[in-house]
Order: C-alpha cells, then sequence, then structure tokens
C-alpha cells in the first residue's frame, strides 16, 4: 500500500518536473533547430521541430566570415579572469564584512548594498570617462577591472559567510590562526556552494556580456565572442537562423563550464552539529 | 646660422617622416556591410601609397551607445558611417567636422549630385556635416497574384486605391489582412510618408509647429482607419511569412527587403513586386541610409576627406552596389544600367526622386517618440484623431521649449 | 576584539577600491547631474550645464509618463515576486529530494533560460507570443482557447513581459535556493519524521525558517532587480502598447541615452533608488517582525 502511494509520488513529481522542464527547454530547443535550418524553412508553420533539410551552412557561413579563434581567446580570458578576481575579492571582503570587528563596518557595507539599487547605465558613461583617464581603454585590464567590481557578490558571499559559526573561528584563533590562514583553511572549505554559485553567476555574465566589450573595444581585436557574432548578425535580423547559429556558438561553452562547476553543489557541505 | 640650420634639419625630419610613416586612416562602420569595406579601402590604399585604412566594424544593435559614450570621452576614429537620423543628434553635440569648405574646394563632391532628400540628410543647423554613402527609401512591396485576385492588376497607387484594395484583399476570410503597417514602438518613419504624401509637415518653414492642420489629421485618420477596419493588424507579425502566405500582401519597407524575398520566399517567384508608396497629393517616401561623418578631433582630416570624396565617386558608388546591393546616393551611379535596366531596383531610383528626410533638429529623437505614441492612441482609439494632433502639438511644443 | 588594521585592509581593500573607482564615484557623478540641464550640447562642452535645482525632479512629478512607468514596473514586481519565488522554490525542492532521478540533467535543463544569450531568446519569445502563428496560441488552441494578441494588446503586454522575466529568472533563484537547502542539516528532518511530521509541517517548521537567509537574499534582490526592468521590455515591446510595458529603467534609458536628456535622466534614477531602497528596507523590517 505504502509502496504503491510512493510510486504514484514519484510518478506525480517526475512529471511536474518534466513539464516544467519542457517549458524551460522549448524556446532553446526551437533556437538550436532554427540554427540548421535553410532561410525558407524558418518560418513554415506548423513550425519543424527537426529540419527538413538540416544544413550546417550557417555555422558554416559564421565560422568562414569569423576570425573565430581570437574572440574566443579573448572571451576565455577576460571571463575567466574576472571569475577568478571577482570570487576571490568578494569572497574576502565577505569574510571581513562578515566576521571582522570595526568601526564603520555596516554603514561600508550599506553603501555597498546601495550601489546595487542604482540603475547600471547611469554609469557607462562616468565609467567610460575613468577607463580613459586610467589608459585602460582598449586593453584587457580595462574589459576585466570594471566588470569584477560586484557589490552583489560582496553581498552574497557576506550573507552566507555570515552562518557560519564563530566558535569555528574562535577555536582556530585559540591556536593562534591569523585571519589570513582562517580564510583559507576555514571559511572557503566551508563555502563551496556559495563559492560555485557566484562563479557560475559571474561567469555567464561575463561570457555574455555585450556593451561594455564593444564600447572598450577600439579595434577588431579586442573583440569578444558576442560582439563578434553580433557585427555578422545583420542590420535588419534579416538572417535568424545565423543569429540562433551565433547564440549557439556562445551558449556552448557556458553550458560545459556549468555542467562541470554544478559538481559542487551537489556535494555541499555535511556540517552536520552546527547552528546557524 | 648656427640656429637656422637646427630649423632646417628639424623641417627636413618632420618632412621625410611624413612622407615615410604611413598615415592611418580609423573608420568606423556598422554591421555586416562594414565586413566587405576592406575591399573597397584596399583599392584607396592602393591609389593613395602610404596610407592605412583601418576599418573597426560595429555592430548595429550597439552602435548607438558607442558612439554616445565615444563622443563623451572624445575616443573616435577618423571618420565614422553614421545613419541619416542620427546625424542631427551627435551632430548637434559638436563632434562631427564642418566640411562645406572642402565641399567647396572639391571637385567630386557637390550637392548637386546627390539626391536633394539624401543630401538634406547631411545638412544641420550647425552646417554640412556629412557626405551621402548610399541610401534607403521606402517603396510599396505588393504580392501582384493576389491583387489579380481581388481586381487589381497593378499596385495600387493612390490612398482611395489602397484603401479599396485593403478592403477586398481583407474580406479574403479569417486570419487574412491587407496591409502591414507598424502601430506601436518608434515608428514615426512608417507613418511620415503619410502625412507628406498628404502635404502635411512637423515644421512650416518658419519653425512653427503644424501638426495640427487638417492634412496632419487626415493623415493621421487614414492610418488609424487602416487599423479601425482591420485591413492592418494590431499584432506584431513575421512579416517574410506573412507574405510568402499571403495572409498580408502589402507592407512598406526599404531596398533590403528585395534580397530578403528573394532568398527566403524562392516560392512566390514572379509573383510579387514593388511600386512607389501610394499618393495622396504626391508619392512622397521616406529617405534614409548612411553618410560619412569626419570627427573634428581627426588629426588627418585631408586624408580623411580624400577617402570620403572616393566613395563618393559614380564608379565606386556602383562597385559598392555590387558588394554588398545598397542603393548609391550620387544620381549619376544611376545611369550605368546594371541599375537603371533592372525593373526592381530602378523603382527605387524613381522613389528616390520624390522622397524626404524627417527634420534633422536634435530633437528629432523627443519628437520622433511623441508621434509614434499620439498616432498609436489614435490607432487604438483612445483618442480621436483631432485630439492626439492637439496633443502632439503640445508635445513638441514642450520638447522645443525644453532644449533650448 | 577588533581586528587588526592591516588585515581589513587586505581583505576588504582590492573590492573596496575598485568599487569605488568604478561604482561609488560614477554613481555620485551621475547624482549630481540630476540638478543640472545637462543634454544634448552639454556633453562635449560641460560648461554648457547649468545649476537648475529641483527643477527636474518638479517635472518629473507632473510626468505622466514617468508615473505610468512607475505603474508598469511595479505591477511586474508585484506579480513576477511571487511566482518566480514559488517557481523556483519548488523546483529546486523536487530536484533537491533524494529520490529524484536525473537530477543533474533536470538542473542543467532549468538553468538552460539564464544562460542563453538575451537578445536570441528575446526573437525567439517574440515569436512564441505571436498572435497567429506562436506556439502559446496554438498549444492554447488545443484546449479550444483562442489565445490573446499577446505583444499588441496593452492588457496582456505586460503579462507577457512577465512571463519572460519569471521564465529567465527560475534557473538562477533555483540555484539560490539549492544552495540554501544544502545548508539544511539531514539531522533536522530526521528528528521530525521520528516525531511523526508530515511533508507538509516539515515544510513549514523546518525548511521556511531555515531557509530564511536565502529569502531574505533572494527576495531583496528580485526587488531591487524586478524594479530595474529594462532588458525585456526593450527587446520585446520598446515599451508599448500604448507604454503598457514601458519600465521605469527603459524610460530613464530613452532619456539619457536617445533624447541625451542626462539631467533629467538622472533625476529619474534618483527617483528609483530612493524607491527601491525604501522598498528593501520595508521589507527587511518585515522580516524582523514576522518571525
Amino acid at each position: 500500500m505504502i509502496e504503491r502511494r510512493s510510486i504514484f509520488k514519484e510518478v506525480a513529481v517526475h512529471g511536474a518536473l518534466i513539464v516544467g522542464a519542457l517549458a524551460m527547454i522549448i524556446p532553446f530547443v526551437w533556437m538550436v533547430s532554427t540554427s540548421f535550418k535553410l532561410p525558407k524553412e524558418i518560418f513554415v508553420f506548423p513550425p519543424t521541430w527537426i529540419p527538413s533539410e538540416p544544413t550546417i551552412k550557417n555555422y558554416v557561413d559564421l565560422f568562414r566570415n569569423l576570425d573565430f579563434a581570437r574572440p574566443f581567446l579573448n572571451t576565455v580570458i577576460v571571463s575567466g579572469s574576472i571569475t577568478f578576481l571577482s570570487v576571490l575579492f568578494s569572497s574576502m571582503a565577505g569574510y571581513a564584512f562578515a566576521k571582522f570587528r570595526f568601526r564603520g563596518r555596516d554603514a561600508l557595507f550599506m553603501l555597498i548594498l546601495a550601489t546595487i539599487m542604482v540603475p547600471g547605465q547611469m554609469t557607462i558613461i562616468p565609467v567610460f570617462l575613468m577607463l580613459r583617464h586610467l589608459g585602460l581603454i582598449n586593453t584587457y585590464s580595462g574589459l576585466i577591472i570594471p566588470a569584477m567590481v560586484s557589490a552583489f557578490n560582496v553581498f552574497f558571499m557576506r550573507q552566507f559567510i555570515i552562518t557560519i559559526p564563530d566558535d569555528l573561528l574562535e577555536a582556530a584563533k585559540m591556536d593562534g590562526a591569523r585571519e589570513g590562514f582562517l580564510y583559507f583553511k576555514i571559511i572557503l572549505p566551508l563555502s563551496g556552494p556559495a563559492l560555485s554559485t557566484i562563479a557560475i553567476f559571474t561567469f555567464t555574465g561575463s561570457w555574455n556580456s555585450f556593451l561594455w566589450p564593444l564600447i572598450i573595444a577600439q579595434d577588431e581585436r579586442m573583440y569578444t565572442l558576442p560582439v563578434a557574432i553580433s557585427v555578422l548578425a545583420g542590420q535588419y535580423g534579416e538572417n535568424i537562423a545565423i543569429q540562433m547559429a551565433g547564440s549557439c556558438i556562445v551558449i556552448a561553452p557556458i553550458l560545459v563550464f556549468f555542467i562541470f562547476a554544478q559538481r559542487y553543489f551537489i556535494k555541499g557541505i555535511s556540517l552536520t552539529g552546527m547552528k546557524f | 646660422m648656427k640656429r637656422l640650420a637646427i630649423v632646417v634639419l628639424i623641417c627636413t625630419i618632420l618632412l621625410l617622416s611624413a612622407a615615410v610613416g604611413a598615415t592611418t586612416i580609423r573608420i568606423w562602420a556598422m554591421g555586416e556591410e562594414a565586413k566587405s569595406l576592406h575591399i573597397i579601402a584596399e583599392k584607396f590604399m592602393e591609389e593613395n601609397p602610404g596610407v592605412k585604412i583601418e576599418v573597426q566594424a560595429i555592430p548595429w544593435a550597439g552602435a548607438y551607445d558607442k558612439l554616445l559614450t565615444g563622443i563623451a570621452a572624445g575616443q573616435l576614429p577618423d571618420i565614422a558611417q553614421m545613419g541619416t537620423t542620427w546625424m542631427a543628434p551627435f551632430g548637434a553635440m559638436g563632434a562631427f567636422e564642418e566640411v562645406s569648405g572642402y565641399v567647396e574646394r572639391s571637385e567630386i563632391v557637390d550637392p548637386e549630385k546627390f539626391f536633394e532628400g539624401s543630401w538634406q540628410t547631411a545638412v544641420t543647423e550647425a552646417g554640412i556635416l556629412g557626405i551621402p554613402w548610399y541610401v534607403d527609401v521606402r517603396v510599396m512591396y505588393y504580392r501582384s497574384d493576389l491583387l489579380e485576385e481581388v481586381g487589381y492588376d497593378s499596385a495600387p497607387q493612390t490612398w482611395d486605391e489602397l484603401y479599396d484594395a485593403g478592403t477586398k484583399l481583407t474580406a479574403r476570410g479569417p486570419q487574412q489582412a491587407g496591409i502591414s503597417l507598424l502601430f506601436t514602438g518608434t515608428f514615426a518613419n512608417e507613418f511620415m510618408p503619410f502625412a507628406w504624401q498628404n502635404d502635411a509637415s512637423i515644421l512650416d518653414e518658419e519653425g512653427n509647429i503644424t501638426v495640427t492642420a487638417p492634412e496632419f489629421i487626415e493623415a493621421i485618420e487614414y492610418y488609424s482607419q487602416l487599423f479601425w477596419d482591420d485591413i492592418a493588424l494590431k499584432a506584431g507579425g513575421e512579416l517574410i511569412h506573412d507574405f510568402g502566405t499571403g495572409a498580408v500582401p502589402i507592407f512598406f519597407s526599404g531596398p533590403w527587403m528585395v534580397r530578403m524575398i528573394q532568398n527566403q520566399l524562392p516560392q512566390i517567384e514572379g509573383k510579387w513586386g514593388i511600386a512607389l508608396m501610394p499618393a495622396s497629393e504626391s508619392h512622397t517616401s521616406f529617405v534614409g541610409g548612411s553618410n560619412w561623418v569626419i570627427f573634428r578631433a581627426s588629426r588627418n582630416k585631408e586624408m580623411a576627406w580624400k577617402f570620403v570624396e572616393f566613395m563618393s565617386t559614380p564608379d565606386i558608388q556602383l562597385e559598392w552596389y555590387r558588394i554588398v546591393s545598397s542603393l548609391p546616393a550620387v544620381v549619376d551611379a544611376w545611369d550605368f544600367p546594371e541599375l537603371a535596366d533592372d525593373p526592381v531596383i530602378s523603382v527605387f531610383g524613381e522613389q528616390l526622386t520624390e522622397s524626404r528626410a524627417t527634420p534633422n533638429i536634435p530633437q528629432w529623437g523627443q519628437i520622433e517618440q511623441a508621434i509614434s505614441r499620439r498616432v498609436e492612441e489614435a490607432i487604438f482609439g483612445t483618442k480621436s484623431p483631432e485630439k492626439a494632433a492637439q496633443d502632439l502639438h503640445n508635445d513638441i511644443e514642450r520638447v522645443l521649449r525644453r532644449q533650448k | 576584539m577588533k581586528t587588526r588594521f592591516v588585515w581589513i585592509l587586505v581583505f576588504i581593500g582590492p573590492a573596496l577600491a575598485a568599487m569605488f573607482i568604478f561604482l561609488i564615484i560614477p554613481i555620485f557623478a551621475s547624482f549630481l547631474l540630476s540638478v543640472t540641464d545637462f543634454n544634448v550640447f552639454s556633453l562635449t562642452d560641460w560648461s554648457r550645464a547649468n545649476y537648475v535645482g529641483i527643477d527636474n525632479f518638479r517635472d518629473l512629478l507632473s510626468d505622466p509618463l514617468f508615473w505610468r512607468s512607475l505603474l508598469n514596473t511595479v505591477y511586474c514586481l508585484v506579480v513576477a515576486m511571487p511566482l518566480t519565488v514559488m517557481i523556483s522554490l519548488g523546483i529546486a525542492m523536487l530536484i533537491n529530494r533524494e529520490r529524484t532521478l536525473f537530477k543533474g540533467l533536470f538542473r542543467v535543463i532549468y538553468f538552460l533560460p539564464f544562460v542563453t544569450n538575451t537578445v536570441a531568446i528575446a526573437v525567439v519569445w517574440g515569436w512564441i507570443l505571436n498572435m497567429h502563428y506562436g506556439l502559446l496560441n496554438w498549444f492554447l488552441g488545443l484546449f479550444g482557447i483562442s489565445g490573446p494578441n499577446w505583444l499588441g494588446d496593452p492588457t496582456f503586454a505586460m503579462p507577457s513581459i512577465i512571463m519572460l522575466v519569471v521564465w529567465k529568472a527560475i534557473g538562477y533563484n533555483m540555484i539560490l535556493f539549492m544552495a540554501g537547502l544544502q545548508n539544511i542539516p539531514d539531522f533536522l528532518y530526521e528528528a521530525a519524521e521520528l516525531d511523526g511530521a508530515s511533508s507538509w509541517q516539515k515544510f513549514i517548521h523546518i525548511t521556511l525558517p531555515m531557509l530564511r537567509p536565502t529569502m531574505l537574499f533572494v527576495t531583496t534582490m528580485m526587488i531591487i532587480g524586478y524594479l530595474q526592468l529594462f532588458e525585456e521590455p526593450y527587446m520585446l515591446t520598446g515599451g508599448g502598447p500604448l507604454n503598457s510595458t514601458l519600465s521605469v529603467v527603459l524610460y530613464l534609458y530613452r532619456q539619457g541615452f536617445r533624447f541625451f536628456e542626462l539631467g533629467y535622466a538622472s533625476a529619474i534614477a534618483v527617483a528609483l533608488f530612493l524607491i527601491i531602497i525604501t522598498i528593501t528596507l520595508v521589507r527587511m523590517r518585515l522580516t524582523r517582525h514576522s518571525y
């Protein structure tokens, strides 16, 4: 009896997940499928999920007209550096805001929190002027440094680290450990899910980033993948198939990254016996 | 004596370095066509040894913001391709070189050699700020087979005919419409031709606002009527697809559509055509396209001008047409049989002689937004055409007063 | 015990320095513009901008489009936030269950919308929402429902935008909730089971309270994020029809980056900032009292 009920429950749960997954995946499937279509098939209705004459022409066109290696490499360098630096500095600052005691800590933290509430559009021009004065236009540093600043990440890490029990840190301090040691030996190992979460968000955001790389690049050798591909996407959105192929190329590496990174969520932390 | 020797020496060094060191001209150009510009640039470099042209291709999607930040920070190339409707706002920032002096001295560039509507896009209050490169002009695309079924052997030529044909095409059945027209977003470029066709305008020559004139109200009413009677649908369709199935057999668009229809709808070959815009008083259409501008901060203005001149010669204009099929802004280029004898392309040539650009004032962005908003209200019936025109008048007045 | 200054400097220094240069100073600079008439003519010649006091704010209060955009934005927040929380928490819990199969696969699928390039996906959505040929209305048609003109009807345009917003936000918030769920120690559930608690009781008495930090974080970020709604209406509707999807940030962008009324745009930014901070503080205060 119990057995049957639990089978029914499992079917219901998985059924719900599958229905939801379909809703998530359908636009994406259409995107992939369109990227393999010839122009004449794009608007066929009812839509064909599997192209009747699948073609790799759109991809070939992109690869032929695009010096693919350079923008790809740029994007890897830029997104990789942004993610690494942002995760490092945000977790350090988050640790300090969560566990250090000093005057003005909460005020400073509120100031950082408040910056999230200002629409990013407002800072485009001042930041660009700033970069010009620092001589960072058309450099990797110019692409990386402003983007690694993330109030969200600091906020997120602080909220997470605050849940790590003080007792743990105090005990280590008794043994004479310094803050640097605590950070590497206690904070970082216990922050696995939080670190991988902001790593994924930061990487995804910087990988897809379009406007900043475009504004900062003064020649095409500094273009990142989304910028390079959108040059070919066309003024009037005329070639939707190429646009979709371009998006697929941009998305594929993030998926690989995500599949790799999500393993760290599963591990999680088994801090049984800790108070929160 | 010694001092003179030093001066001579310095002069010689300067001269030599100018001759030996290559001049680099940096260009910002937009979209896919920028990817083909190097073909022409190489020709120029052959003719001008010692000059190097560097083209940076900028996606249309972010071009506006890139220009804005570039101008704000003074981080600019020597030359840029500029959408004609962008001339006034960016021109007002004072970033473009005023080129009337160059034009006077030039043997190649002469206002008379360009289509008038196109040349006007380069002229603002601040003078001549650019030179036309290529033009886009809107014409009527129609399905000849479907129009024939409702009794039209050729495209509708007047407002009345267009309305009549639209009604009959809509009556074909459910989900069948007559005309595709924009009704939301910024669609002043789609609406304004109707105002011009009816002899209406936004501003008269003294700068008075003229949108409450009966001609203008009539244009709003005609445009809205097409929606009220379901001849045009308030639904964003897939233009190309709807044209292919025949659900929407008439629309107005620029030359880029020709290639798209040929590529994506081979099944309707021979069943469609293009014609002049419908006329009330005239067939006036909207002319756009791109101009060349030289930035004031450029250190190589002479050479930059030389490049702009080079792009304005009929031969190069034709060459460019061959590469990316964008329409020449230079009238003489249209005498080449490739353009003159092409039944489709020649319609654009004819339409170009009856075409206008939107007013080249820095406030146009706001006015354009106001036009779209008020006409949209008339289309949805939340305001009568008279009231919409009155509100538009007030909007424009406020805009012109604010930015003085 | 105070932390030694050198440690503070080492840990906060790098993040703070970068933040001051690229975030805090630029924000202050742009806020300063809100009391000027900085516009198209001032951009290359700053001396042409004049101090105008609170004129911009006074104009703002009597600007029907601003009020309209605020109303639209709040509408989006009020509908989209509960929807996003319920769906993404539900999915996170379902995937997190021990007996759920293909966890990894589900996680990847639900995360897909978040990684997808916005421009491309807006094209796809425009097509899905198409009145005649869209998948959505085709699907509704299977049940005999004649779907509306989603993006062309002022009543349905905002719901369409909300649909896209929620669709994109689910994967992201799901991950935050999953990270939160991972932090709930199993023994709490085990103890409750020994006491004979039902699933619902476990959810109410263990999951929700233990998720409080995550919930506070997620909802706070959502308030801040949704009130800055921009990309979806920018890509899908441009604010129309009849300004029914004009959001505050879209209006700000239009004023500042299309009309170059940077002074006025800054006033909008300041107003939005004040609204967001008020709502956020109220939200935080509520939490403190409700538990």
